[in-house]
């Protein structure tokens, strides 16, 4: 479990985190979500120990002598050495075992190939992250950040990593803090969800109650949707077979119900957040 | 301690720039040797043929004891220079890469990994002296051969061969100190400064100011003796007829005392700075 309470940190006069607390428990998944400059980084910074807060508590509850591992914005890796010696030199460094064997169960873990011998940077950014994220859980931590782990990954990477993310911490019990731009990554992966908007929580909680709270707005595509009756009890917006309803999410059943019972054949109904409204705390 | 000193050493021979600069080095070293080959006779001809009608010299006066002191002489800007930029360099691009990171999320202490870096500085200072020692002993004599030794310092010095070989053997101990200090004060340069090109810009405009303070005289005779970039020319003293060992060991002393200040303060500002 790792918690942080009333955390706050300036620079140069300027406020980048105001009382700040935030905690994820052994096995969860908890988003960070901000614009860029919200102070995520900073924060993660903290929490990882590598920025001292000018206020704030850091309590993380572990039994290994590291207690957290994280990446920082990307996997900062000795790129003119191989996979392989990149975990040589960062186990070494903390008596882990460094013999083959063992360092291929680190790749292994991962979801690595164990026989690349070529230096990292050859590796593309998915690989980089696996590795990145093997050397985080070198001597077992029992808490995990990872900030923006999926910019710069293609749409498979991002499936693959982010299946390898809910497989380690069902796996090891982790508490793992990721941040992303990406809501749907968010959406999928994190119980619960926090929204740091110029150093200040504005939203935390569920993570389907907060994406809630700020969807007013839903993509519909369906055949024949021009034929639907129903779908003018809401505002909407119809483009061939792709309507922009403006409903409210406990509504969203009642319209496809109706839809249904019209016999119009929906393939898809994407929510739509308001993004104004989940970032900053107000309406378009 | 030792774990980390191993993955340093590790981390500095597995990089092509270590080799780019040891190659630099013994490439300036070849051509100081083929330009004496091609221009050296005429001109040591030149300087000592009036001398050479009143005294006997050993051997012949361009061979391997002058060459090794002439390599001696041009290097003490090019050697600091590229050891300068090698070792600033393993720091720097720490910061670049970000590893710096990667490191201190694991468990280890941030005053020994920065301490371990300046420990491993030291021993690649010591290597590339001991190097440069070597190939222009066997190189200076395997084409020059042996022969006295004759330098310029404030007058015309003569020395038999086997003495001037000593002679440059303790001036290249002295040499490494002041290289030690110059790879220490890089180090602690790239603490300062994180970023690679500022370092190395600074780096050498530390090392020229260095090298023209040392020809200044400072007003004071305890400045002109003890200031920090009077010491870097101790190698000299055993290229005086008596060699004064007691300000020799003086200097050594007061040099030791510099670069540990150096490199504590290097540490002292890692340790207390945040890695953003």
């Amino acid at each position: 479990m790792i918690s942080g309470t009333h955390i706050s940190k300036q620079y140069l006069g300027i406020t980048v985190l105001n009382d700040v607390s935030i905690d994820c428990q052994s096995g969860e998944i908890c988003g960070l979500l901000g614009a860029n400059g919200a102070g995520k980084s900073t924060l993660f910074k903290i929490l990882l120990g590598l920025v001292t807060p000018d206020s704030g508590e850091i309590t993380i509850e572990a039994t290994s002598v590291k207690r957290i591992g994280g990446i920082i914005e990307k996997p900062a890796l000795y790129e003119y050495l191989s996979a392989i010696e990149n975990l040589r030199i960062f186990a070494g460094m903390q008596g882990l075992p460094t013999t083959r064997i063992a360092l291929e169960e680190h790749l292994i873990r991962v979801g690595l190939p164990i026989h690349r011998k070529d230096p990292v940077a050859n590796f593309s950014m998915g690989m980089k992250q696996r590795l990145g994220i093997a050397i985080a859980l070198l001597n077992n931590p029992s808490c995990l950040i990872l900030d923006e782990p999926f910019t710069g990954l293609d749409p498979m990477g991002v499936v693959s990593l982010r299946s390898l993310i809910k497989k380690l911490t069902a796996e090891f019990q982790l508490a793992v803090l990721l941040s992303s731009h990406l809501l749907e990554d968010l959406n999928q992966l994190c119980n619960r969800l926090y929204v740091l908007h110029r150093g200040r929580l504005i939203r935390q909680g569920n993570t389907q109650a907060i994406m809630n709270a700020c969807t007013h707005q839903y993509l519909l595509t369906a055949n024949n949707l021009s034929l639907s009756t129903s779908l003018h009890h809401w505002q909407h917006q119809l483009k061939g077979d792709t309507a922009e309803i403006s409903i409210q999410p406990g509504q969203v059943s009642d319209l496809l119900a109706a839809l249904t019972n019209e016999k119009i054949e929906i393939t898809s109904c994407i929510p739509q957040p308001d993004l104004l409204l989940l970032f900053e705390g107000e309406s378009v | 301690m030792k774990r980390l000193l191993i993955a340093e050493c590790f981390k500095l021979f597995r990089q092509s720039k270590t080799y780019y600069a040891i190659a630099s080095i013994l490439i300036i070293e070849g051509i100081i040797l083929i330009s004496a080959y091609f221009e050296g006779t005429n001109i040591i001809n030149l300087l000592l043929d009036n001398l050479r009608k009143t005294f006997y010299f050993n051997g012949s006066l361009l061979n391997g004891n002058l060459l090794q002191y002439l390599v001696l002489n041009t290097l003490w800007f090019h050697l600091p220079l590229i050891i300068m930029i090698v070792v600033s360099g393993m720091l720097t691009a720490e910061y670049k890469d970000k590893t710096v990171q990667t490191v201190l999320l694991q468990p280890v202490r941030k005053w020994q990994w920065i301490l371990s870096k300046y420990i491993v500085a030291i021993g690649f200072t010591v290597v590339m002296v001991g190097l440069l020692f070597l190939t222009s002993y066997w190189l200076c004599r395997g084409f020059f051969g042996e022969g006295d030794l004759v330098v310029y310092l404030d007058g015309l010095s003569f020395f038999p061969a086997a003495e001037a070989a000593t002679r440059i053997q303790w001036s290249f101990l002295a040499g490494t100190i002041s290289m030690v200090f110059f790879a220490v004060s890089s180090l602690t340069l790239a603490v300062i400064l994180k970023d690679v090109t500022k370092t190395w810009i600074v780096s050498a405009l530390f090392l020229i100011i260095c090298n023209v303070l040392l020809k200044i005289d400072l007003g004071t005779a305890w400045l002109n003796q003890y200031a920090l970039v009077k010491l870097n020319d101790t190698w000299q003293y055993f290229f005086q007829y008596e060699i004064p060992f007691r300000i020799i060991l003086l200097n050594w002393i007061v040099s030791v005392f510099y670069i540990s200040i150096i490199a504590a303060v290097g540490i002292f500002i890692f340790h207390k700075r945040d890695i953003g």
